[in-house]
Formats: C-alpha cells, structure tokens, sequence
C-alpha cells in the first residue's frame, strides 16, 4: 500500500518536473508561442499567394478550355496556347512532385539570395505549392456555374474579362469557400516541414525544447496538440460556414 | 435600303459539325424600329440560333447582320458596344445569384455606361416600379418567384436602354400562372414603341401583339407575314401541320 502511494507521487513529481523543464524553465513555452506565430505567418501568406495564383492559371485553362476551338488563328490564340502551356507544366510539377523537395529547392537553389529570410522563402514555396491545388479547386467552381450566367453576363454587353470578373469568379469562388478553407486547414500542417530549412516554426519551437532538454515525449505531445486544436477549430468554422453558404442558397 | 432598318440580316449560315446540321441555312430579314417580330416553329428549327446570332452569341459561318447601319459581323467592331443596345432575355431567366435585383439592375449600367450609383439606381427603380417589383429591389433571385424572375429579367436588360430586345421562349420555364404576368409586361412594351424579337410557343401573344410573325423549319424561314396571314388561310402544309399541333 505504501509502496505503490509513494510511486505514484513519484510519478507525478516526475511529471510536474519534465513538465516545468521543458515548458516553464527559460520560458521555453515561448518558443512554441514563437514557433505557432510563424506557421500562421506562413499558411496565411501562402494561402493568399496561393489563391492569387490560382486564380490565375484557374482563368488561363478554363479561357483555354472553354474558347480554343471558336477562336480564329491569330496572336491572341497563340499567347492563349503558350499560357495553358504553362500553366499545365506548372500543375504537373507541383503536384508531381513532394513538397519538401520543392522547399528545399527554393531554399538551397532559387531563393539562396534571400535566404536570411526564411520566412518569406517559405511563404513563396507553400504559395505556390497550394496554388496548384486551389487552381483545381477554383477551375471545378468556375466549370459549375451555369453557361447562361455568362451569356447573361455577354448579352449585357460586358467583355469575357468583365463578366469573368463580376459575375463568374465570384460565385465560383462562394460556391468553393469550403474547399478552399480546407485547403488553408491542410496547408497549417503542411508548413511543419519548413523546420527543414530551420524556420522557427510550431514544429521546430518542439524540435528546439527538445534538443535542449533531452526529453522528446512533452515538447512532441504539446506540438501535437496545438495542431490538433487548431485544425479542430478550423474544420468546426469550416463547418458552420459550409451551412451559412448553403442556407444563403435558399 | 438596308441602312433604314433597324437590324436587316443578310443569307444568315450557322452550320455545326462541318455543315452536317445546318442549324440556319440561308436567312434573311428586315427588322424595323418599333416592330414586334415573333418567331416560331417546331423544335430544332433554328429559332434559338437565329435570335442568337443577331447579339452574336452565336457566331455565323457565313452572312451579314446590319445592326443600326454596321455590320457586326465584320472583323474589326466591337461587339461588347452593340450589345449594349441589345438586351435579351433567356428562357431560363439568367439572373445573378449573388447580387441584389437592384445590383443586378444598375451592374452593367455602372460599368459599361459609367452611370453614377444614384443614376442608375433612380432608373433601377423605376423600371421595378413599372413592373410592379418596387418592394423587391434588396431581395436576391432566389427569394423571387419564377414570373417575378423573368419580370426582373426584363428590366435588367431594359436598364442599358437597348435599342432592341431579344426573347428566346420568355415564358417556357414558367409554370402556367406565372406566364401571364410576364406576357404582360412584354404587351406593355410593346405598346410603348419598343422594338422586339419573340422566340415563342405563346400563339396567344403572337397573334395579338405580333407585328410580324415568321415561321421556320429546317433552319429556313418558310413563311413570313401579319397574325392574319399566318393564323388565317394557309397554304403551306408545313405551317398547317405546325399549327394544327400547336393550337
Ligand atoms: N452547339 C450545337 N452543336 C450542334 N448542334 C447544335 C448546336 N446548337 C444547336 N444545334 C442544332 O441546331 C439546330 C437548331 O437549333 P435551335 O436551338 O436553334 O432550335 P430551336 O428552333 O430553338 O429549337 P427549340 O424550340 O427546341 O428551342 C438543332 O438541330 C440543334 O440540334
Ligand atoms: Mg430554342
């Protein structure tokens, strides 16, 4: 009886000390408080960069898709051709290939000149890695909006430009809010990998407690947690803004 | 002198697939100012392409449309200026689901015309009035009915001011009681002077309102006159057999 009461309180001081050690002792929470601001820093940049770049290579191919065969040979016709060109090796290899090695790319090879700013080097190699996923995901929005809103849209007497960019875009984009919102939940996670060009990221503030206090299990788990929660939040808003979006519909 | 119509539509061809359906073959017609023009005829006859080539959305492979004494069909004009002046209006209404009606109203008016907001609002609200749709000017489509759809339809197009208006079978998608308010609004125009091609099952409306009526089939217009001369004797046996399914 004895015995096991004093292991017990054994465990917990044991505990309470790995717990003071790696999170109360030189503020080390602090690192992961750091390391929380820059993986928001970087999804949002690269959730902006992102959609903008998507917007963009969505616009080139569903332009290509929808007028290539109506169009007379000309320069217009040919610029179209060298963008969706473009735009699809642009598509091909970012999502063939993994992320780590396109941010190790940027890191070691293209963006070596600003390399001091990791963050930025980051933002640019998420943005335009989520742009090729949100280019999909803004092209099937695009696709889904009814033909006659775009006739509509001529038949007023706007240009392909202006009815794109006041009546197709928008409902495209309303209509995928929630994928794209996912994206950006994904995206949270997805940064972690940038502690390989050693930002100061979530991942990398557990990393650093962790090779400092020799003990892995606390810093991982509290790292852990912290995404849990936060992607939980993210998918309950998603959530709520999905039905918000539908009820809007009626 | 073709310079006196308002469109005049010279051996108009729209062939798909390498000219294995001839959706027009060969038309030709002379619209006025002030005309009430209603086209019918049987399903795949063409009435649709050729409404539809007079703004454009459907590119001819051969003939000329003279609009207001220019050939838009020519290389070299801009389009996006002369379908200003020519509002349609589509079976299915058409109407954008993420503005306002108001906004769906004074949109193109703003952009195109560079009306100022309380310009184009004003005229926006006028027009609601006229077809008794003041109190829905915040609402969204989809809060609206189909007839109160296709009425805001009409006023959207008639907020640019157009010298002409296209329906492609206005009344189609509407159920039985809402067609009449909608044939209303269209009688009333026509009244008021407003020049107007008809796309429409609706014998009805085309005989009472219908300056002319023209009748085709196999992308050819076969019969053209006045309500008396199509609804009257006919010799035709391809009209007959048409009317006799429609009346
Ligand atoms: N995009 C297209 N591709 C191929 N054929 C087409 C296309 N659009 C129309 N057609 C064909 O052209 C012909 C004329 O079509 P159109 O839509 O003008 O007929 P319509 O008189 O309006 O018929 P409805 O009363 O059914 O609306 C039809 O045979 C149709 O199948
Ligand atoms: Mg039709």
């Amino acid at each position: 009886m004895y015995l096991y009461q004093l292991s017990i309180e054994d465990w917990w001081k044991d505990l309470k000390d790995t717990f003071v050690l790696n999170f109360i002792a030189d503020d080390r929470y602090m690192l992961l408080v750091k390391g929380l601001g820059n993986t928001f820093l970087v999804t949002l940049g690269a959730t902006f960069l992102g959609i903008i770049l998507g917007v963009l290579v969505a616009l080139v191919r569903s332009t290509y898709d929808k007028n290539i065969s109506d169009m007379r040979p000309g320069f217009g016709k040919g610029f179209l051709i060298v963008l969706n060109k473009i735009a699809s090796a642009y598509l091909t290899v970012i999502r063939g290939t993994p992320m780590l090695v396109q941010l190790m790319i940027a890191y070691f090879v293209i963006f070596v000149s600003i390399a001091q700013h990791k963050t930025i080097v980051a933002i640019i190699a998420f943005g335009i890695n989520s742009g090729a996923y949100v280019a999909e995901i803004i092209r099937s929005g695009i696709m889904s909006i009814d033909p006659g809103q775009f006739e509509a849209g001529r038949s007023l007497g706007f240009n392909y430009a202006q009815t794109m960019l006041y009546i197709i875009i928008p409902q495209a984009l309303k209509n995928v809010l929630p994928a794209l919102a996912n994206e950006f939940i994904v995206l949270i996670k997805e940064t972690s990998v940038s502690c390989y060009i050693g930002l100061h990221d979530l991942t990398k503030g557990g990393e650093i407690i962790r090779s400092r206090t020799y003990t892995a299990f606390m810093p991982l788990l509290a790292v852990a947690i912290i995404y849990l929660v936060i992607v939980m939040f993210f998918t309950k808003l998603v959530g709520i803004l999905e039905r918000r979006l539908r009820n809007s519909e009626r | 002198m073709s310079a006196d119509h308002l469109i005049s539509v010279k051996d108009l061809k729209k062939y798909y697939n390498g000219g294995a359906i001839k959706a027009l073959d060969g038309v030709s017609i002379d619209i006025d100012k002030g005309e009430v023009v209603v086209i019918i005829g049987p399903s795949g006859s063409g009435k649709s392409t050729l409404l539809r080539s007079l703004n454009l959305l459907e590119i001819p492979t051969s003939g000329t449309i003279t609009f207001e004494g220019t050939d838009i069909t020519s290389k070299g004009n801009d389009i996006n200026k002369f379908r200003q002046k020519m509002g349609m209006v589509f079976q299915h209404f058409n109407l954008f689901p993420h503005l306002t009606i108001l906004n769906n109203m004074t949109l193109a008016p703003r952009k195109l015309k560079h009306e100022s907001h309380e310009e184009s609002e004003k005229f926006a609200r006028e027009l609601l009035n006229k077809v008794a749709l003041g109190d829905r000017a915040d609402a969204y489509p989809s809060q609206l009915s189909g007839g109160q759809k296709q009425r805001i339809a009409i006023v959207r197009a008639l907020a640019m001011r157009p010298d002409v208006l296209l329906f492609d079978e206005p009344t189609s998608a509407l159920d039985p009681e809402m067609v009449g308010e909608v044939l209303d609004v269209m009688k009333d125009l026509a009244r008021e002077g407003m020049t107007m091609v008809v796309v429409t099952h609706e014998m009805g409306f085309a005989r009472e309102v219908g300056d002319r009526i023209i009748f085709m089939d196999e992308g050819r217009i076969v019969v053209e006159g006045t309500p008396a001369e199509i609804f009257g004797q006919t010799d035709n046996e391809r009209l007959k057999t048409f009317l006799a399914k429609v009346l």
